[in-house]
């Protein structure tokens, strides 16, 4: 049930939801779905929500992280969105990571977050500051 | 008394995860169980499930809910016939894993939940039995 997986582009970044519970092939598809949207679109990275995700196992979380860090080598940032309060507390005592990918509180940060990195580099090259 | 309520799930496709996934949730909802402690069930048995397809191929997970006296909980026990643990002391360390794999499934879900018990034989297969009470 890979159209599980939301890939939005949102204006320089790419927005990425999980559905509540994916399984393996979905959580595989995450990272081809995400990595070949990055090539096809000009965007600044990526923005995953996790808001709707019920479950982290170190499965999903070790893609997530792999993904966040092709990501990287792509020349792209990931932010990871909406992590609800049972998923963070699972995952601490799993002692899963996920790298040294940003996380923020809500979709909303995440893109005010986006917004101004992209701002910054606008008036950094029309020599306004901020 | 009535049959204590039970059934099994078959893990032989990797899909089959998810269902036990499901399976679990259902149950935890039943007892009665907060969204914490049914996360951390879940997550505990998406390991366990992975183990048995990763290492055994295919495999099973019986659940049970649990009644001793006032309190009630649930019994997840995952069975398989596969190459068994040759050093089940290292398999329950951090970080240890023969299957590539981060290491987590093992110690991972004896933090998630309240027991965990293993029985392994070399060459003739592993069960990981894991409960969890719930606080009244």
């Amino acid at each position: 049930m890979i159209e599980g997986i939301a890939v939005l582009k949102v204006r320089d970044v790419l927005l990425v939801t999980m559905p509540a519970d994916p399984d393996d092939a979905t959580v595989c598809a995450l990272q081809s779905r995400t990595l070949d949207a990055m090539e096809q679109h000009d965007v600044k990275g990526l923005i995953l929500d996790l808001s709707k995700v019920e479950i982290l196992d170190s499965y999903f979380a070790r893609t997530v992280a792999e993904t966040a860090k092709m990501v990287t080598l792509m020349g792209g940032e990931t932010l990871i969105a909406g992590m609800r309060p049972s998923v963070a507390i699972t995952a601490t005592e799993l002692n899963v990571t996920l790298g040294a990918t940003r996380t923020v509180l809500t979709l909303d940060r995440a893109l005010d977050m986006a917004g101004g990195i992209s701002r910054r580099k606008t008036d950094t090259k029309n020599g306004h500051v901020r | 008394m009535s049959e204590p309520e039970h059934g099994t799930v078959q893990i032989e496709v990797e899909a089959d995860i998810a269902v036990a996934r499901r399976v679990v949730r259902d149950v935890a909802g039943k007892i009665g169980f907060g969204i914490t402690e049914t996360t951390r069930i879940i997550t505990a048995a998406s390991e366990l499930g992975r183990n048995v397809f990763k290492y055994a191929g295919k495999g099973a997970m019986h659940w049970r809910i649990l009644q001793k006296g006032t309190a009630s909980g649930v019994e997840l026990s995952f069975e398989d016939h596969g190459p068994g643990i040759a050093d089940l002391d290292a398999a329950m360390r951090e970080g240890y894993s023969s299957g590539g794999s981060l290491g987590m499934g093992l110690p991972g879900a004896k933090r998630l939940m309240d027991e965990l018990d293993v029985k392994t034989a070399l060459g003739e297969g592993t069960t990981v039995v894991v409960r969890k009470w719930r606080r009244a």
